[in-house]
């Protein structure tokens, strides 16, 4: 599936993405609108943009008690307005504090890459964020361990 | 009737339990059994169809289809009465026996009645069953008053749908303390400033002696003195394990079934997950019932598993629970009281509107926080949660904070990539 990749090291803390975010989702330029929002270390010089992942089997999608949190047909995990009653359950059970909530509405969100068209993405000057397709995590898992076996078979590298 | 699986209760722990069967049996038949009538609805939004801001449609969680697509039997408005494991039988009220080849006990919770004088006769409702919120919701739309006794989870959350439809409220707890599930006393205080300024009327430390009808309406009479008139009256004393099936002592039990951790119970083939089961606390190890829903989906998984010849073990319940409720959000997760030993880390006390806390062991590692303040601090909360989890030292978890976000990005790109088009 095509996902929102992060190159981590590019990331300058600038904030267009949340900016963008905000605007496209809420109309409103709020950072705590966005459902991307970059984590700063500023001691270290170390900035981490987070943003839903899509978990293969979504903590936040288990835990809801409405059944509003769903995977779509194209891979992602998305919240269902019409059935979200605003629990915060998915904020409590995301592990990387990405769930978010729009207190006028009473509604979580994830991202929901725009419908294909991610704003942060477009929005972003350093280029640390893109809209890429990726391995799910089980090809991921396939391909290591057909390295593994290689290796094993040829005594050679894994790579 | 026969079938190999028997699923007793259709909410979260059954319909988990279906979906892991699934994984592992792909055709097994399946016999749910429910003593309400009717699909599963999500009990977690009950409180949210009776203030009007959901419809009765959009919580229900199945549709009669996902059942035929599963393979599943739904039995409705069907009481089990009495199980014989020696023969793997189970009888109904109406005298029916069903024959099972792995049995699970999903019952949930009932309603704890409290004993208070004359409430039998008198209109009351409680908020546990679709039943009750139907019931709760219709009283609600002529109703200008009401008095909700018991200051807990439920208490609260049908104070919050009456404040909602603009209800005149009264909450009579005998504790001094409201939402003792998730604050702490220091918390207590706290919210219970934010109830009062939303103009609910707060008894604490008070019990109710008697009720009685008066007129249309309900007389309230409390302990200490003097009634309170109201149109509508909530009970919300509590619940307890729904343990009525399990009375013959064939099954043992605790405050709620006794399981292992592949959630069998005493008797070989009979599971239990749920509100009902009493499993290990992921924090101390200890049997305890938490009557949760993220826990049930968890068992209920765990249980279908290993019904389906799957062996899985199951690493304990950890609590955790959020809500918004007065315009101010409670979230706690594991053993947030702390006991002798213990450090605790607070940030923001002391009269403002947000308070976090997170309990360490003597051995440094987190095993619970507890969080008042607005929405979004839940998300935090979350990264807690994991950590908690993971049994994570706190020092770890503080000193190498960017160390989450340094995994997070390899998780992110797991290899190195070419710069993306357009690179400058």
């Amino acid at each position: 599936m095509k996902q929102i990749v992060v190159y981590q090291e590019r990331c300058t803390a600038c904030r267009e993405c949340e900016m963008a975010c905000s605007y496209y989702h809420e109309d409103a330029f709020v950072p705590a609108y966005s459902r991307i929002r970059v984590q700063d270390f500023y001691e270290e010089q170390f900035y981490q943009p987070m943003v839903c992942v899509h978990c293969a089997d979504a903590p936040c999608a288990t835990v809801c008690p409405t059944v509003a949190i769903l995977r779509e047909p194209d891979g992602q995990v998305r919240v269902h307005d019409d059935r979200c009653i605003g629990c915060k359950m998915c904020l409590l059970a995301c592990p990387f504090g990405v769930m978010g909530f729009t207190p006028e509405k009473g509604l979580a969100h994830n991202c929901d890459m725009c419908d294909g068209d991610p704003q942060c993405v477009k929005f972003c000057v350093p280029n640390a964020l893109a809209y890429e397709e990726v391995e799910t995590g089980a090809n991921a898992r396939q391909k290591f361990a057909a390295a593994i076996a290689k290796q094993a078979a040829t005594g050679g590298s894994p790579a | 009737m026969q079938a190999r699986y028997v699923l007793v209760g259709n909410s979260a722990a059954s319909l988990a339990a279906i979906d892991w069967i699934r994984k592992f049996d792909g055709s097994g038949p399946i016999l749910l059994i429910n003593r309400e009538k009717g699909v599963a609805y999500s009990r977690v939004a009950l409180p949210y169809f009776v203030s009007g801001e959901r419809s009765l449609e959009s919580i229900l969680i199945r549709q009669r289809p996902d059942y035929e697509r599963l393979g599943v039997t739904l039995l409705e408005d069907a009481e089990v009465t009495t199980l014989d494991p020696a023969v793997r039988a189970l009888s109904l009220a109406d005298g029916r026996r069903v024959e099972y080849e792995k049995l699970l006990l999903a019952t949930g919770s009932e309603v704890v009645v409290p004993p208070i004088g004359g409430l039998e006769q008198c209109p009351h409702h409680h908020l546990w069953t679709l039943e009750d919120a139907i019931g709760m919701k219709k009283a609600a739309e002529t109703a200008k008053r009401a008095v909700v006794i018991g200051g807990g989870f439920i208490g609260m959350l049908a104070a919050e749908a009456l404040r909602k439809r603009a209800m005149d409220l009264t909450i009579v707890e005998m504790a001094d303390q409201l939402m003792p599930q998730l604050l702490d006393a220091e918390g207590g205080k706290i919210f219970e400033r934010a109830v009062r300024d939303a103009g609910v009327d707060l008894r604490l430390g008070t019990q109710v002696s008697a009720v009685g009808a008066n007129g249309k309406g309900v007389r309230v009479t409390l302990s200490v003195g003097g009634t309170i008139d109201t149109d509508l009256l909530v009970v919300a004393a509590g619940v307890r394990p729904n343990l009525g099936c399990v009375g013959n002592g064939v099954i043992e039990k605790g405050r709620g079934i006794r399981v292992n951790e592949r959630m069998e119970t005493s008797q070989p083939g009979i599971y239990a997950a749920g509100d009902v089961a009493e499993s290990a606390d992921f924090v101390s190890g200890v049997p305890t019932v938490h009557a949760i829903w993220p826990t049930a989906v968890d068992q209920g998984r765990i249980a279908g598993a290993n019904m389906a010849g799957r062996p899985v073990a199951y690493p304990g319940s950890l609590g955790m629970n959020v809500v918004g409720l007065f315009k101010v959000t409670l979230a706690q997760v594991g053993r947030f009281r702390e006991a002798a030993g213990d450090v605790i880390e607070v940030s923001g006390s002391g009269g403002g509107q947000h308070y976090r806390k997170v309990v360490i062991d003597p051995a440094g590692t987190m095993v619970g926080a507890m969080y008042l303040g607005d929405e979004n601090g839940v998300a935090e909360m979350g990264v807690i949660h994991h950590a908690i989890k993971r049994r994570e030292p706190w020092r770890q978890f503080v000193a190498y904070g960017e160390r989450r976000g340094a995994s997070y990005a390899a998780m992110l790109a797991r290899a190195p990539k070419p710069l993306p088009p357009g690179t400058r």
